[in-house]
């Protein structure tokens, strides 16, 4: 990973003070922005030196640098997936898909000197133009305390599908 | 059932295919026996078996297949299914392991096919070993280390099925004097569309500004030019790209690689380096052929292989059933590349393509509105495919390979052979380029 010291951000306040429940708040208020199709309030939670990355889903465990995964986004690619997300040329997702995400299991693994590790399940339906789908797996999340709330680092998603069937492609965030 | 599929008329400048094409239930079934019992089907890549006893288990054809390395180091495909009662003998994606044991009834293979162990054998009046000797293998043959099956006694050899397109593996391959290999990972993902559209679609260099108008935005944004809006041509061809045909339904679009979008400084010094190693070994001509060219090629039926400089993907098609379709698809690296080439090459190809890329949904969103579209096909009973018709050198925008890869489809489903447009097109002169011999 190509990250900067001036890149990566310090915690605001102490990793140690950290409640789950804080954490738990902070995931739902995510999932309620991706829900709302607020795209652009959500990219902000994300780092300068963040990725996002979904595993392709016969490699669940790999390394995206090395493997054909489905997504891997820093920064930039983030925002300009953002960007022609909210353009109705983009003609998977236009109209919207409507989503429902559930967020469960959600368990503080580890407390590193500036950030924390994050697992959580999602279950997410989505419906559009009458076809209904759902996405289940797990997010692992590195998380910096910011002074309100969190700063997401790294998000990776986990698909709990052998394949994309029925739901055939990814075409919003997760 | 319509007759003619396929409406070729030359002296109108029109070609059209009848919808009923993408609908039939009794065509999806013709096409299984016609069109995937007769071709050569890709099957995996060398690098995909690094080491004896590697397996990966694949639907190739319609058939269920073990495409591995045996325990003497040959490659292999074997019919994963039993002889005794049918069972897979492998349920694994992937692995290394000597023997196959149907868990049926335990009827053991080894990976070479041969059948040595059945339990409580003695029972058997006829040893079964002597009956039926071992699991099934259709023809198998590779070209550059790609590996293809083919379950017809009768078709050509593979070489002479791919005849000159055979060179858009070569320049695929000779990016590094190390070839190729296959990464880890695989897209898999299906669609409510007929097979064919997304054959035309891999090819289809028109929908390019319409459909991916946000992607190429992007590149734009990112300082970025999309491909054949350049200016420059390369190897004889022209900004805009063209259009070829070899022959069985081989057909590529060509064009000049514009752009290496979110390319770091040493990812560009990186790939310059390979680009001269390659005109050592092969001059410039061939290595600009190889580097500073992009080709969509498609061998026909289903097998794409898209190489640009910056990204190479391979993809299969398979019908599940008239309107439903089955996409697999591989990244293909350079041997040797830094990890941060490599990563490079991984990030920009992930950005367009894929089922969460930021192009390949859209594309099946277009495909699945084409098939809901085909519930009026009584009353709008044709596709036009005509655009650039009767050109001598079609641009990468007009149709020319889709209609070289329909009248293929027409000649297997009928028999009636229509005349090539065009002749093949090769970006370099010397055919047969100078290159380390494969292997044995």
């Amino acid at each position: 990973m190509s990250t900067t010291e001036s890149q990566a951000p310090a915690a605001a306040r102490p990793v140690s003070g950290v409640t789950l429940a804080e954490v738990e708040q902070f995931l739902y208020a995510e999932a309620a922005l991706l829900d709302d199709w607020r795209l652009e309030e959500w990219v902000e939670l994300f780092t300068l030196d963040c990725t996002y990355e979904i595993p392709a889903t016969d490699v669940p465990d790999s390394d995206p640098g090395l493997t054909w995964s489905l997504i891997h986004d820093r920064r930039t690619m983030l925002e300009q997936r953002i960007i022609r997300l909210k353009k109705p040329e983009a003609h998977a997702e236009f109209p919207h898909s409507q989503t429902s995400r559930i967020i469960g299991n959600v368990r503080l693994t580890d407390r590193l000197e500036q950030s924390l590790l994050v697992e959580a399940n999602f279950l997410v339906s989505r419906m559009k133009a009458g076809k209904f789908d759902q996405y289940a797996g797990r997010h692992y999340y590195e998380l910096v305390p910011a002074a309100e709330g969190f700063l997401i680092r790294r998000k990776k998603s986990v698909l709990a599908h052998d394949r994309l069937d029925p739901q055939g492609k990814i075409s919003f965030v997760l | 059932m319509p007759q003619p599929y396929v409406i070729d008329k030359r002296e109108e400048s029109l070609f059209q295919v009848d919808r009923e094409v993408f609908t039939s239930q009794e065509i999806f079934e013709k096409e299984r026996e016609l069109i995937f019992a007769d071709a050569w089907l890709y099957v995996g890549h060398e690098s995909e078996l690094p080491k004896k006893n590697d397996f990966r288990t694949r639907d190739v054809g319609g058939r269920s297949i073990i495409f591995n390395r045996d325990r003497h180091g040959d490659v292999r495909v074997l019919l994963n299914t039993c002889l005794h009662r049918g069972a897979s003998v492998c349920r694994h994606p992937k692995g290394n392991q000597k023997i196959f044991t149907c868990f049926y009834h335990g009827w053991a293979y080894r990976n070479s096919g041969e059948l040595v162990n059945v339990p409580a054998g003695e029972d058997y009046a006829n040893a079964p070993a002597d009956v039926y000797g071992g699991l099934r293998s259709p023809r198998v043959e590779n070209y550059r280390g790609f590996y293809f099956c083919n379950f017809s006694d009768s078709a050509p050899d593979l070489r002479t099925w791919l005849g000159p397109s055979a060179y858009l593996f070569d320049l695929a391959t000779d990016q590094s004097e190390d070839g190729v290999e296959v990464l880890e990972g695989t897209h898999n993902y299906t669609l409510n569309a007929n097979w064919k559209l997304l054959v035309e679609n891999s090819i289809d260099g028109y929908h390019a500004k319409s459909v991916h108008h946000t992607y190429f935005e992007m590149m734009m944004e990112l300082g970025q030019t999309p491909p054949m809006l350049g200016e420059g041509t390369v190897n004889g061809v022209p900004p805009v790209g063209l259009g070829t045909e070899f022959g069985n339904g081989n057909v590529t679009l060509i064009y000049p690689g514009n752009g290496l979008p979110l390319a770091t400084e040493q990812v560009a010094h990186n790939l310059a380096e390979l680009r001269g190693k390659a005109v050592e070994r092969h001059g410039e001509e061939y290595a600009s052929a190889v580097f500073n060219l992009a080709r969509n090629s498609v061998f026909f039926p289903n097998f794409f292989l898209i190489d640009l400089n910056f990204g190479m993907i391979i993809r299969t098609i398979m019908p599940l059933g008239p309107d439903r379709t089955q996409a697999t698809s591989w990244h293909v690296a350079p041997r040797g590349l830094s990890q941060e080439s490599l990563q490079y090459r991984i990030d920009n190809a992930l950005t367009f393509w894929g089922p969460a890329g930021l192009a390949t949904p859209d594309d099946v969103e277009a495909l699945e509105q084409a098939q809901r579209g085909f519930s009026a096909r009584r009353e709008v009973p044709l596709s036009d495919i005509s655009k650039g018709i009767g050109k001598p050198r079609p641009a990468a925008n007009d149709e020319l390979q889709m209609r070289a890869w329909w009248r293929q489809w027409n000649y297997v489903m009928t028999g009636e052979q229509l005349p090539a447009e065009v002749e093949a097109f090769t970006p370099f002169t010397t055919r047969e380029p100078s290159r380390k011999p494969q292997e044995a």
